[in-house]
């Protein structure tokens, strides 16, 4: 066989084979997962940068629950994303749209691409130009100067914007001295969380750990609260009246939760043998007793010593008025 | 004792360091000085630091603070001795002793005015990161403040009466989880320390004014040496996250990950533009760029770890070391470009390039798709703080976005792969590169219907097949061409010649034998991201499910106490017809320090993939798994290895092949 026919005959082959493959393959992915998919899409609000379809945290898993119920339900990619960006605080988009302010992210890359494109073709043009240019001190001089005041002003602005870029994040960069000092009102879950984590170990943070635990009380996200009392009603090195709250607020949740009185009633005595004359430990106590064991008559005593004392806060003296008329009215818990 | 021993060590290091600074910046103007006291003084202190935080940490010393707040009697072997560096004081002491170990390496081959200016910028960097240890992350601090477990304050001079705590919480559990940890940050330690050695040379030589040959061969060596211990690193870490987070990955673009991945993205693409300037004398300007940007890339890295400005599962606690670690960037960019500016009437002119089709044109394409790369990479983990910086709006970059962009550029890496080895210096004659490409096309193509037919049709995998195998095969058969051009002569036998041909250019075929590791990457990771199998399954004992080919039957639950942790799990028989194969123990390990249990799956590894199991939740009577497999998963890791060994085969014969005559042209073929 000569050479020319075989290169018509590799020719052809490569032809063939080539269309074949181009015949065969499928871009679709054969997990055809949209699930997972989605998943990779969406950073997790409590994780240290995962996406949800990554993380373990049973947040992450809450979320992809959601997401693969409303594949199977047949809802468009983009309406569950939205749906779980607006239902997640702290959830952010991991796949940066082609337009508003990440656009520069897609276009940089092709910019760059373009650009090396033509300085390889320029440099290929003028391959001296740049020694020839040196060598002329005065010119030389001219673009040292430029180069430097490019050079400064960029680092300048890395600087100022690195400078910022520390302090606009005092929650996830503050060291835990400043925790009690912040107004924590301002600042959200998902910063608490990550504050909390990254000083796991100072007691000092135990303040906003119990903030924190006390917003998803209110909430009544029990789940989320539960983890951050047990670590303060927990760490020896907590204040009695952090240790108080942390007790007394595991104990309702342990009834209220779980319907489990005997350790409601464990936990808060464990509150009370801190402080015996904790009004909150015992109006809970009395509380869980009454609806919880239907001991209503202890309820109403520990509530009327409780309305004895001057020095009870108005909000709780208010709570425990109504409690006192519903359990004298006819011993049925609210 | 050991907190004075420990810091008298990081105080002789830095006195060390300014020494050989001031000696080396002495010799290299011709004076003379001595510089190998110092650089033994830099050496000595930072072994004596290693050696007194591991002590600390073997005989339970809670005195040092950082000993009470990161190790626990009950950690077990080997991660008390992991634990020196899995903190932030700890991993600045290790970091400290690579810069020592190559600092003495620069020293002891300093000979002549480059070494000894190289010696001064090894210094300099040295004092920076001793002086870390003396202020801001000082690992020697007492404890002055016991807690119950732990300690709430420390003083940082070294005879302050301790108050010592009774035990300490233990590392990140995260972190003792797997040997691994044990392994993977000192590799990729020596890997990122190991890029101020070729930082060193090229600021040498702009400093001096001599921005020969010289320091470029000097550089070229040691950003291999850097660049193996890189790639193995970066390789392991991929394993150890596939071994214990628990998700059945091994990268996430996280940005600790791009952190690492940046930098050797550098080295590679001067490792190639090197041999340009070796061969040709062209891209001389451009290499000091790439050396330059590799070092500043790793010190953005160990910013963007150390400060807690990210949150990722390497980042450590932040400190006051985030602004000095940036303040050290912004000098190290300043610093360099404005000497780079300074020098570069001095940078001679390249000769022209006279054609693309030659191998500096095929470096050139690999230089420009490497740099783009590394662009994609640097903005996709810098831009969310920046605007965030900027505007306060959070945005998020992860996986979609960096898939999107580093797929097809890793594809395009691939092609250029096939085409550079093959394609000879100066340009190649015609109709060469039509023959020495013919068959490996249609090798390729040929393996990429067959794959299709027998194994899957997904396009990604389909096309990392293909380009895969031409790579490989365009390799082999230039293998074959050279050695039957000497059996042509010699009528020796083929593999006698082709291994005569493999010694007469040993950095070439090993380079060679790295690029066949990153196929095996390439291919493994287009297994694994596209045709894992995933379910979720809830059973109870004695109950069955059959997946992917296996019998999976739930035995019972367990329940163990090790002396630091708690592990609690559950028992899942493995079988296929009816014969058991394994038991896997899918589990949460429960940690003093830690709330929840840490996840930890069981995994098999089959030559076909790995069968990977996950607990999601354990209760009385049921329990709930997370099923997965990974096909074809170790070909990552053995790519990874095998990449590694190409730089490391390349450094062993290096000195070999400068007494060799010139190898084996292959222009001249």
């Amino acid at each position: 066989m000569s050479e020319r026919t075989r290169n018509i005959a590799s020719v052809a082959v490569i032809a063939v084979m080539a269309v074949a493959l181009l015949l065969l393959t499928s871009t679709q992915p054969a997990t055809s997962d949209r699930v997972e998919q989605i998943g990779t899409r969406l950073k997790c609000p409590v994780c240290q940068g995962e996406s949800i379809a990554n993380s373990p945290s049973q947040m992450a898993e809450d979320m992809m629950d959601l997401v693969s119920e409303r594949v199977s339900s047949g809802v468009p990619d983009d309406q569950i994303i939205d749906e779980l960006l607006s239902s997640y605080t702290g959830a952010v988009l991991l796949d940066p749209p082609a337009s508003g302010n990440t656009l520069v992210l897609w276009v940089a890359p092709v910019v760059a691409l373009g650009v090396g494109i033509a300085v390889i073709l320029w440099w290929r043009r003028h391959p001296g130009q740049k020694a020839d240019e040196a060598t002329s001190p005065g010119k030389s001089r001219t673009r040292l100067v430029i180069g430097g005041v490019v050079l400064v002003l960029a680092f300048a602005g890395i600087v100022v914007v690195a400078a910022n870029s520390l302090q606009d994040r005092p929650a996830a960069a503050a060291g835990a001295a400043d925790i009690d000092e912040q107004d924590l009102s301002e600042v959200s879950d998902e910063t608490m969380e990550a504050v909390i984590a990254a000083n796991a170990e100072d007691p000092q943070v135990n303040g906003m750990r119990l903030a924190l635990a006390e917003r998803y009380f209110d909430g009544g996200d029990y789940r989320s609260a539960f983890p951050h009392y047990l670590v303060v009603a927990e760490d020896p090195n907590a204040t009695g009246a952090e240790a108080i709250t942390a007790l007394v607020r595991l104990g309702w949740m342990a009834y209220d939760g779980n319907g489990e009185v005997e350790t409601a009633t464990r936990l808060i005595d464990e509150a009370l043998a801190i402080d015996p004359g904790s009004s909150v430990a015992r109006y809970v106590r009395a509380r869980v007793l009454w609806c919880g064991a239907g001991e209503t008559d202890q309820a109403i005593e520990t509530f009327e010593e409780l309305l004895a004392d001057p020095e009870l806060a108005a909000e709780t003296r208010t709570q425990i008025e109504e409690d006192l008329e519903m359990a004298n009215d006819g011993g049925e818990c609210p | 004792m050991l907190a004075f021993l420990g810091s008298a060590g990081v105080i002789a290091a830095l006195i060390g360091s300014i020494l050989l600074v001031v000696r080396g910046i002495r010799r290299a103007q011709g004076g003379e000085a001595d510089i190998r006291t110092p650089g033994k003084l830099v050496l000595a202190g930072a072994v004596i630091s290693m050696v007194a935080m591991q002590v600390a940490l073997l005989t339970d010393d809670f005195s040092l603070a950082y000993v009470a707040n990161h190790h626990s009697s009950a950690t077990p072997f080997p991660f008390d001795v992991a634990t020196a560096w899995a903190a932030l004081e700890g991993s600045i002491i290790l970091w400290g002793l690579v810069l020592a170990v190559f600092t003495w390496v620069v020293v002891r081959q300093a000979s002549d005015r480059l070494g000894s200016a190289a010696v001064a910028v090894m210094a300099g960097v040295g004092v920076f990161f001793f002086g870390l240890m003396v202020t801001v992350a000082n690992p020697f601090e007492v404890c002055v403040d016991a807690l119950a477990t732990g300690c709430a304050a420390s003083s940082a001079w070294p005879f302050t009466a301790a108050d010592v705590p009774a035990n300490g919480p233990g590392p990140n559990p995260l972190l003792q989880n797997h040997f691994l940890m044990a392994v993977h940050p000192p590799v990729l330690y020596i890997g990122y320390v190991g890029l101020t050695v070729p930082f060193a040379y090229a600021i040498g030589a702009l400093a001096l004014g001599v921005p020969g040959p010289e320091w470029l061969r000097r550089s070229h060596r040691s950003t291999l040496v850097a660049w193996s211990f890189l790639t193995l690193g970066i390789t392991l870490g991929g394993w150890w996250a596939y071994e214990v987070l628990s998700w059945g990955g091994y990268w996430a673009w996280d940005p600790v990950e791009n952190a690492s991945l940046m930098p050797w993205l550098a080295a590679t693409a001067f490792i190639h533009s090197g041999l340009v300037q070796q061969r040709r004398g062209m891209l001389q300007a451009w290499n000091f760029v790439l050396v330059i940007s590799a070092f500043a890339l790793t010190i953005l890295g160990t910013f963007l770890t150390r400060s807690g400005t990210i949150n990722s599962v390497h980042s450590f606690t932040q400190s006051a070391i985030g602004p000095a670690l940036l303040g050290f960037l912004v000098l190290v960019l300043v610093g360099s470009f404005t000497l780079f500016a300074m020098r570069s009437h001095l940078v001679a002119s390249s000769p022209r390039i006279e054609t693309f089709v030659s191998r500096e044109g095929t470096f050139l394409v690999n230089n420009l798709l490497l740099t783009v790369y590394a662009f994609v990479v640097l903005i996709g983990t810098t831009y969310p703080l920046l605007l965030e910086a900027f505007t306060g709006t959070q945005v998020g970059v992860g996986e979609p976005f960096f898939n999107r962009l580093a797929v097809p550029l890793s594809f395009m890496l691939l092609l250029t792969m096939g085409f550079g080895p093959v394609t000879p210096w100066r340009g190649a004659a015609p109709g060469l590169l039509w023959r020495r490409l013919r068959w490996p096309t249609i090798v390729a193509l040929a393996s990429g219907v067959v794959v299709a037919l027998t194994v899957t049709r997904v396009a990604w995998v389909i096309l990392a097949i293909v380009l895969g195998v031409f790579v490989v095969a365009a390799i082999g058969r230039l293998l074959l061409e050279f050695a039957g051009a000497r059996k042509a002569k010699s009528g020796l036998s083929l593999y006698r010649e082709a291994r005569t041909v493999i010694g007469n250019d040993q950095s070439f075929w090993a380079g060679q034998l790295s690029h066949i590791g990153v196929v095996l990457v390439a291919i493994g990771i287009a297994f694994a991201a596209n045709l894992p199998l995933h379910t979720e399954v809830e059973l109870a004992p004695g109950e069955s499910v059959e997946f992917a080919g296996y019998t999976l039957t739930y035995d019972a639950p367990f329940r163990r106490e090790e002396p630091n942790r708690v592990v609690q799990g559950v028992r899942v028989e493995v079988s296929r017809e009816d014969r058991i194969i394994t038991v896997l123990e899918p589990r949460a390990n429960f940690y003093d320090t830690e709330m929840g249990g840490i996840i930890t799956p069981a995994v098999m590894s089959r030559p076909s993939g790995d069968l990977y199991l996950t607990l999601r939740n354990l209760d009385a009577e049921t329990v709930q798994l997370g099923l997965d497999t990974s096909p074809m998963i170790w070909l990552l890791w053995l790519g990874g290895v095998t990449t590694a060994a190409g730089g490391f085969w390349s450094l062993a014969m290096r000195r070999r092949d400068r007494v060799v005559e010139e190898p084996l042209v292959l222009a001249d073929v």
